[in-house]
């Protein structure tokens, strides 16, 4: 079987597309990011949850207004996985034994022939908190740092580390502004938190595995064909590496929605994270980084 | 097959290394398998027999994070400024707890290390003053002409003794509690990380692990002062009220105390008593600063430990004590505890005996103070407030006011473990149940499978012969990625679990990359063979930077993130180490076995 065998496609003129599809997406995200906030996780911002396990299904708007007096606020009450199972966030300041003694003995009160079982519980102080969220910024920071000089070294042009380090970038706003926006509306978790700052820097990784394979193969072409105008070489070498781009995206595709379906409650919002990385990502090897880096190498051309 | 006598020899000795490493898995699942499997007469027999190797096994196989084995996990930070106001003892004065406020304040807000804070803001304020007026130590050779550097590096060793000594502390609550495998280590300069698998009862721990068990004798403070300052706080709050209706006079204003505390009490020494669910607000009331003021200085307030009566609604209520300042005999001198039942109301409690110094000095206070009440503290709570009624002059005392046996056991078992040097605080918990984590296991089993049954059939209908070589090598690399595991002795956690489905996807990349090329390299006409050796060599520099990039991504995972995160590094780095090997080794050998002849042909797809 063949796709792509000898493809031609003009992805230079695809990328005034591109520039578009990449601007209104960045654009978009950056309003919703800037207007809705980041969902953060108790991870980033402290607070309490607790899952519990019924015997029979439950209602969650019941259990938010059943809730909401003892625990003297309104919770974030969430079905998880199952009907007979929520997820409940509170960010009631008491000892952590005391809120959950007032959760279950309300629940117990409440639903007296549906007993529950606490299965899990996640608590994060707010200083905790803040180390968390400094510690994966520092991460964040820091491999894009590593990434951008490691490219360097490779390739001897800082125009190329520019263009993977700006297709990052892209990737990861544009993840995180369609979190935003699906937040509320997916059943699953979508909130921020350590396990997606770990799918960030997947898709980081990921990503730039793609771009170094076309990066690479730009490299190499510029040895064979020393007489190639710079912007027909890099859309030569898309070219080139078509077939395998794909063909990664679709396998490593395969197995994280596998991992969405199957893989539990507890890694949902990674895996969904992961899906979009690997769609985004794609996509940013192809049009944004590579354009990127025509784009720059004109303008030096120019100015030379 | 000629030159590749060494790749076939790495491979084989890679294998080898890998089983070796995962065999104790293998059997110990065997043995958990047969022991499920035995009448339940014979199992704690076999257990005991077998006892040491069952121990070993376990200790050599491939452990499993708290997330699939279910239990908890938990982050304690010690109290260093608490600490450091305890260290200075009867030095401390006003200006000092300002500034070690300020400095925990300062040191929060910026990142930065609280001890460094105190001393710039220390010597901010006084620009030529000492700390040796706070800190002396005849061990340590701090004098009174210590510099303030010295001091410094003093107080650091304390700290980290303080942390050392909780630590200490916490493994042997944790053992007497009786928790298979417990992992204690340190975090950072103050924190202590406890690890408990297969824990279910997450209250008891809690109280186990925060409290710094200090057990206090305290005399009670004298029923008239007591009803004078009850009197000022309600008075204050009662101006409050009328002046919260901005302005608007109302009649009645309720006052915001009372709402939450009722003033009488059952004896002299209490200021009141609230609901449980109150006490929080209560706390908060009485702890602005312009109530503090009209509190006498020698008197604090302490909740009971437990309710001393329920209203009708079933309403715990616990009394609010006045107890004195100064704290007569500590638990220090307590030398042994048991527990046992109190004849007359058959509640469990709990006896203590005393050193012989403690003893002289129980006899002396008990002596002075016949007929009056002495509050036993633990932890700033009220257990019980007894009137003495003869002098006790053996060091004997028991607290009462426990509420089950439980308690009591648990108790003892901190009593006896000894004090916390500073108090300790919960910053971070995460617990899994058993069922979880067995759900967690089946889901990660599942995906792990799934995802590597549609890649390998993918991959086989894609490159043909080609395809069916990777898959062998994708399976093998599994293989390996447990094998790595186990032998950096790492835990499996299910974000590792997900780290090794992503690797199945991703590691087909580097076979991608070769047979896309080897493809390429017959388009320009090349034999099978000079196909494939150009095929293997172009695309090694791609393979390289793309792997090489990912594992930078895998170490600076590892290094910033924290438990579960830690385990997906680990699986992505293993990962990628397997992936290459498999993909540039393996598969090198096996295609070049098939095209041994000259004639052969193997299909690319």
């Amino acid at each position: 079987m063949r796709w792509f065998e000898t493809p031609d496609f003009n992805f230079l003129k695809g990328h005034k597309i591109a520039y578009y599809v990449s601007g209104i997406l960045l654009l978009a995200s950056l309003v919703g990011i800037l207007t809705k906030g980041l969902q953060y996780g108790i991870d980033f911002k402290g607070g309490k949850e607790f899952v519990l396990q019924f015997e029979q299904p439950v209602d969650v708007i019941d259990i938010r207004s059943e809730l909401t007096e003892p625990l003297g606020g309104t919770p974030v009450v969430k079905l998880y996985g199952s009907p007979e199972e929520v997820l409940i966030r509170t960010d009631n300041p008491q000892d952590i034994s005391e809120v959950q003694r007032l959760i279950t003995n309300t629940m117990s009160e409440v639903y007296s022939d549906n007993p529950a079982t606490v299965i899990k519980t996640d608590i994060v102080g707010a200083r905790f908190a803040e180390d968390l969220k400094r510690g994966a910024i520092n991460a964040i920071i820091f491999a894009l740092i590593v990434i951008f000089i490691y490219i360097l070294i490779r390739f001897k042009n800082w125009t190329y580390s520019a263009g993977a380090v700006a297709a990052l970038f892209h990737d990861v706003l544009i993840v995180v502004g369609v979190f935003t926006f699906l937040a509320d509306i997916v059943p699953f978790s979508l909130q921020i938190d350590q396990a997606i700052i770990a799918a960030f820097l997947t898709i980081v990784g990921y990503s730039l595995n793609d771009t170094v394979v076309v990066f690479d193969r730009i490299r190499e072409n510029s040895l064979l064909y020393k007489t190639m105008d710079h912007d027909e070489m890099v859309n030569k070498s898309l070219n080139d590496t078509l077939s395998r781009t794909v063909i990664t995206s679709v396998t490593t595709f395969f197995v994280v929605t596998i991992l969405f379906i199957f893989g539990g409650e507890v890694l949902k919002g990674f895996s969904f994270a992961l899906m979009l990385g690997v769609i985004i990502g794609t996509y940013s090897s192809l049009f944004v980084a590579s354009s990127t880096v025509v784009e720059i190498q004109r303008y030096k051309e120019e100015k030379a | 097959m000629k030159g590749n006598g060494f790749k076939v020899g790495s491979i084989v000795a890679f294998l080898a290394l890998t089983l070796y490493y995962l065999w104790p898995t293998v059997q110990h699942t065997l043995e958990q398998n047969y022991i499920e499997d035995l009448p339940e007469a014979e199992r704690a027999e076999y257990v005991e027999e077998n006892t040491q190797r069952l121990q070993e096994l376990r200790q050599n196989s491939l452990s499993l994070g708290l997330d699939l084995q279910g239990g908890m996990h938990v982050t304690l930070e010690v109290g260093t400024a608490q600490f450091m106001k305890e260290l200075a003892g009867d030095n401390l004065d006003e200006e000092l707890e300002e500034v070690i406020d300020e400095a925990k304040q300062r040191a929060l807000d910026n990142d930065t290390d609280f001890l460094q804070e105190m001393i710039t803001l220390f010597e901010e304020r006084n620009p030529d003053g000492r700390l040796s007026r706070y800190y002396r130590s005849d061990t340590e050779n701090i004098t009174r002409r210590s510099t303030n550097e010295e001091i410094l590096t003093y107080l650091e060793q304390q700290r980290t003794s303080a942390v050392d000594r909780a630590m200490e502390i916490i493994r042997t609550r944790v053992d007497r509690y009786g928790v298979t495998e417990p992992a204690i280590f340190k975090q950072g300069n103050n924190r202590v990380v406890v690890e408990l698998p297969g824990v279910s009862n997450k209250q008891r721990i809690r109280d186990l692990l925060k409290g710094t068990a200090r057990l206090e004798f305290r005399l009670v403070g004298q029923p008239d002062q007591i009803n004078n300052a009850q009197e000022r706080v309600i008075n204050y709050f009662d101006q409050q009220a009328s002046a919260d209706t901005s302005g608007v006079s109302q009649q009645g204003q309720s006052n915001p105390l009372l709402e939450v505390l009722n003033p009488r009490g059952r004896s002299g020494y209490t200021f009141g008593y609230s609901t449980g669910q109150d006490t929080a607000r209560v706390n908060e009331l009485l702890q602005r600063k312009e109530v503090q003021e009209l509190m006498p200085r020698n008197i604090e307030l302490m909740w009971g430990a437990s309710p001393f009566t329920q209203t009708q609604q079933g309403q715990d209520l616990f009394e609010l004590i006045a107890v004195r300042s100064e704290v007569e005999l500590t638990g220090d001198v307590i030398s042994e505890a048991s527990v046992n039942f109190d004849q007359a109301t058959n509640q469990p409690r709990v006896s203590m005996n005393m050193n012989a110094e403690g003893a002289r000095r129980w006899a002396r206070i008990t002596g002075a103070n016949i007929g009056k009440p002495i509050a036993i503290v633990l932890d700033g709570y009220v257990y019980s407030y007894p009137n003495v009624e003869t002098k006790i002059s053996n060091g004997r005392s028991s607290i009462s006011g426990l509420e089950s046996v439980q308690e009591a056991e648990d108790l003892v078992n901190i009593l006896l473990s000894g004090a916390l040097p500073a108090p300790l605080e919960i910053i971070e918990e995460r617990t899994v149940g058993a069922t979880l984590g067995e759900e967690s296991i089946q889901a990660g089993f599942y995906s792990t499978l799934i995802g590597l049954i549609i890649v390998a059939f993918f991959m086989m209908v894609y490159y043909r012969t080609g395809g069916a070589i990777a898959d062998l090598a994708l399976i093998l690399n599994i293989i390996f990625i447990l094998g790595i595991l186990a032998a950096f002795k790492a835990t499996l956690t299910l974000p590792g679990i997900a780290g090794i489905v992503l690797t199945i996807g991703m590691a087909v990349d580097a076979n991608v990359l070769i047979f896309d090329r080897i493809r390429e390299e017959q388009r320009t006409g090349k034999t099978l063979r000079a196909s494939i050796e150009g095929g293997y060599s172009n695309a090694m520099s791609a393979i390289m930077d793309a792997n090489i990039t990912t594992f930078f991504v895998g170490i600076i995972l590892y290094s910033f993130g924290v438990g579960p995160i830690k385990g997906f590094a680990v699986t992505l780095m293993a990962g990628i180490v397997a992936s290459l090997f498999s993909a540039i080794v393996i598969t090198r050998v096996i295609v070049d076995y098939l095209t041994q002849d000259k004639s052969a042909e193997i299909s690319f797809g």
